[in-house]
């Protein structure tokens, strides 16, 4: 259960995330121009920032590992728990949780720019830092192209233009490129985050964007919200091929703990052992890394025992 | 003819619990096919086996505390349950059986505890006394939880909820085994003090007097409900409603007497459970619904519908 239960951490960080790699050349110290810039926010809210941004707060994963990307990890002064990724990012001063932040510590930290997470609860905290005059912008960073789009965004707010620029392009001819069937039938997946209720991850996700880029089809690709508890039974009648799972350490991995239950035995995936382990850091939330994510599950899709 | 009427409702709620799923199985494969005999087969029966233990336990534990608010879960039980279980999640305990295992031992814990508490001061299981004790142990152990969980990462925190609304989709023929084996000892002793219920319903001195060893009574009363209350959250989590409902509708189709009134708890306590669960698991296939919030859903109205002949007596 231990696997199952640490993993399904970033169930979450699916919906809240973005990363970056970390091999991106740093730039100089960005100097401030005294220039603000008006945007509007995924919430709608209109945000006036100060370019470049110098003190961010990020209180997203996938938004920290992005600024990182970026290059301008030195301009982020705040981070929650739950950035872990690059390593670099765990030098960042900690915050607490993302969701519902400590608006108090985050306005501590005199940030010029707090990125937030887009969810019912983190709108509260960006009214609340609109009133202390912090600007807080919303983001949504569900999919790949919510990668692209924030990558442009980002980069214009933090003097990292040409950076943001060549990493939503990347990402954006990933996209443009399409599925890289290998023939024959997409290999099916199923990605199981949670095993009492059974949780899977369903369309209109990153990782079933993944899967469909890499050739392959996730088994509850028809399931509209990005994750959902199913029936076990219509896991075993949808009959996948793989069943996908997000590890820490996807290189000594073993089968979760609830795959030896006895009710589990009925989806033929769990009964012949053959299992995915896809490493939570590159998989666990959208990323810029998002092209390796895609060659990576492709060839574990086909390299089948 | 009741009975009649219930076991042929109960047989016929088993039957559509096998035969209908999220998944299509045809007819003539419906005796062969491993998502009926591992997956639907077993599931109706713990099913079966937890509404029935919900609604006996119901049962006793209103008449014992005379209470008709009292439910299985009043007691705290829910709360020592849901501790056990976060708590195993948040310790990243190991091992395929680590949930229902220390559930069931918060659940004991709890029970401990408030039994303990119920003799203070030779007070014999006073039921203001177990019921101040329950809430306030079922307080604690809820303030414990939200403590480690408010800690802990938000998708271990919703997992872990998740949980606790209760289900029954971690079934298999192992669970049923267990409960098989372990239900008949709490049930019996319940089934055995039905007439002595049937007195202290009326009151703990004029049950004495009418020649009830009302300590004795109580005290294997509540610990027998308890237990099974304790085997019930183990194997499924927290399913509300069962046990406060299912009394009050075999009281109003059956009177007040206990010799009938636990084994109907026990056969309508299962039907209305399984009736649920068929619900949870087909009505947004292939989503799977809370069985608790169904049961509620379906409890209730029926509920209402009986509060006036309930209020009669």
């Amino acid at each position: 259960m231990r696997l199952a239960v640490h993993y399904a951490g970033w169930l979450l960080a699916l919906v809240t995330g973005a990363c970056g790699s970390s091999a991106v050349p740093r730039r100089g110290p960005a100097a401030h121009t005294g220039a603000t810039r008006a945007i509007i926010d995924d919430a709608g809210r209109s945000v006036t920032v100060a370019v470049p941004a110098r003190r961010i707060v990020s209180l997203a994963p996938s938004i920290t590992e992005l600024l990182f990307a970026l290059g301008v990890g030195d301009q982020v002064v705040g981070r929650t728990t739950w950035c872990h990724y690059p390593a670099a990012a765990l030098a960042v001063a900690d915050v607490g949780d993302g969701l519902n932040p400590d608006v108090e510590a985050v306005a501590a930290l005199q940030p010029d720019l707090v990125l937030l997470y887009r969810s019912a609860l983190t709108e509260v905290a960006a009214r609340q830092l609109h009133m202390l005059g912090i600007p807080a912008a919303i983001l949504r960073h569900d999919r790949i192209e919510d990668v692209s789009r924030t990558a442009r965004l980002l980069g214009g707010l933090t003097g990292a233009e040409a950076q943001g620029d060549s990493v939503a392009r990347e990402l954006d001819s990933v996209l443009a490129a399409g599925p890289v069937g290998g023939g024959g039938i997409p290999p099916r997946v199923a990605f199981v985050v949670w095993d009492t209720p059974p949780i899977v991850i369903g369309g209109g996700s990153y990782l079933d964007e993944l899967t469909h880029l890499a050739g392959g089809d996730n088994v509850f690709g028809d399931v509209r919200s990005a994750s959902a508890t199913v029936s076990l039974e219509s896991i075993a009648a949808r009959d996948p091929d793989w069943i996908a799972i997000l590890t820490d350490n996807a290189s000594s991995s073993k089968p979760p703990s609830w795959s030896r239950r006895p009710e589990w035995q009925v989806v033929r995936a769990v009964r012949e052992g053959r299992f995915l382990y896809l490493s939570g850091d590159l998989f666990g939330h959208p990323s810029p890394r998002a092209p390796l994510a895609v060659t990576t599950l492709r060839r574990q899709l086909r390299t089948a025992p | 003819m009741k009975w009649l009427a219930l076991i042929t409702g109960l047989l016929a709620t088993l039957v559509l619990a096998v035969a209908l799923g999220p998944t299509r199985v045809p007819w003539p494969d419906l005796l062969h096919s491993p998502i009926v005999w591992q997956l639907r087969v077993p599931r109706a029966l713990l099913g079966l086996l937890v509404g029935g233990s919900l609604g006996v336990a119901g049962a006793s534990l209103q008449s014992l505390v005379r209470n008709p608010l009292a439910d299985p879960f009043l007691l705290g039980l829910s709360g020592g349950a849901s501790l056990g279980a976060v708590a195993a999640i948040a310790l990243h305990l190991p091992g395929p059986w680590a949930l229902p295992l220390a559930a069931f031992a918060g659940a004991l814990l709890a029970l401990g505890v408030v039994f303990r508490l119920g003799l203070v001061g030779g007070a014999e299981l006073d039921p203001r006394v177990l019921l101040l004790g329950g809430v306030a142990v079922g307080a604690f152990c809820g303030a414990v939880t939200t403590a480690i969980v408010s800690l802990a990462e938000a998708s271990e925190l919703r997992n872990a909820y998740l949980w606790l609304w209760g289900g029954l989709s971690g079934a298999s023929w192992d669970g049923v085994r267990v409960l098989l084996l372990y239900v008949p000892l709490p049930l019996a002793i319940l089934f055995g003090a039905a007439r002595s219920l049937d007195l202290v319903v009326l009151g703990e001195e004029p049950a004495r007097y009418l020649g009830a060893d009302v300590a004795a009574v109580k005290r294997r009363v509540y610990l027998a409900a308890s237990l099974l209350t304790a085997a019930a959250v183990a194997a499924a989590g927290v399913i509300g409603f069962v046990g406060l409902i299912v009394p009050h509708l075999a009281r109003a189709l059956w009177g007040g007497r206990h010799r009938p009134l636990l084994p109907t708890s026990f056969l309508a306590g299962g039907a209305l459970l399984l009736a649920a669960d068929i619900l949870a698991r087909i009505v947004a296939a292939p989503r799977e619904i809370p069985v608790g919030i169904v049961t509620a859903l379906l409890g209730v109205p029926l509920f209402v519908l009986l509060l006036k002949r309930w209020t009669a007596y």
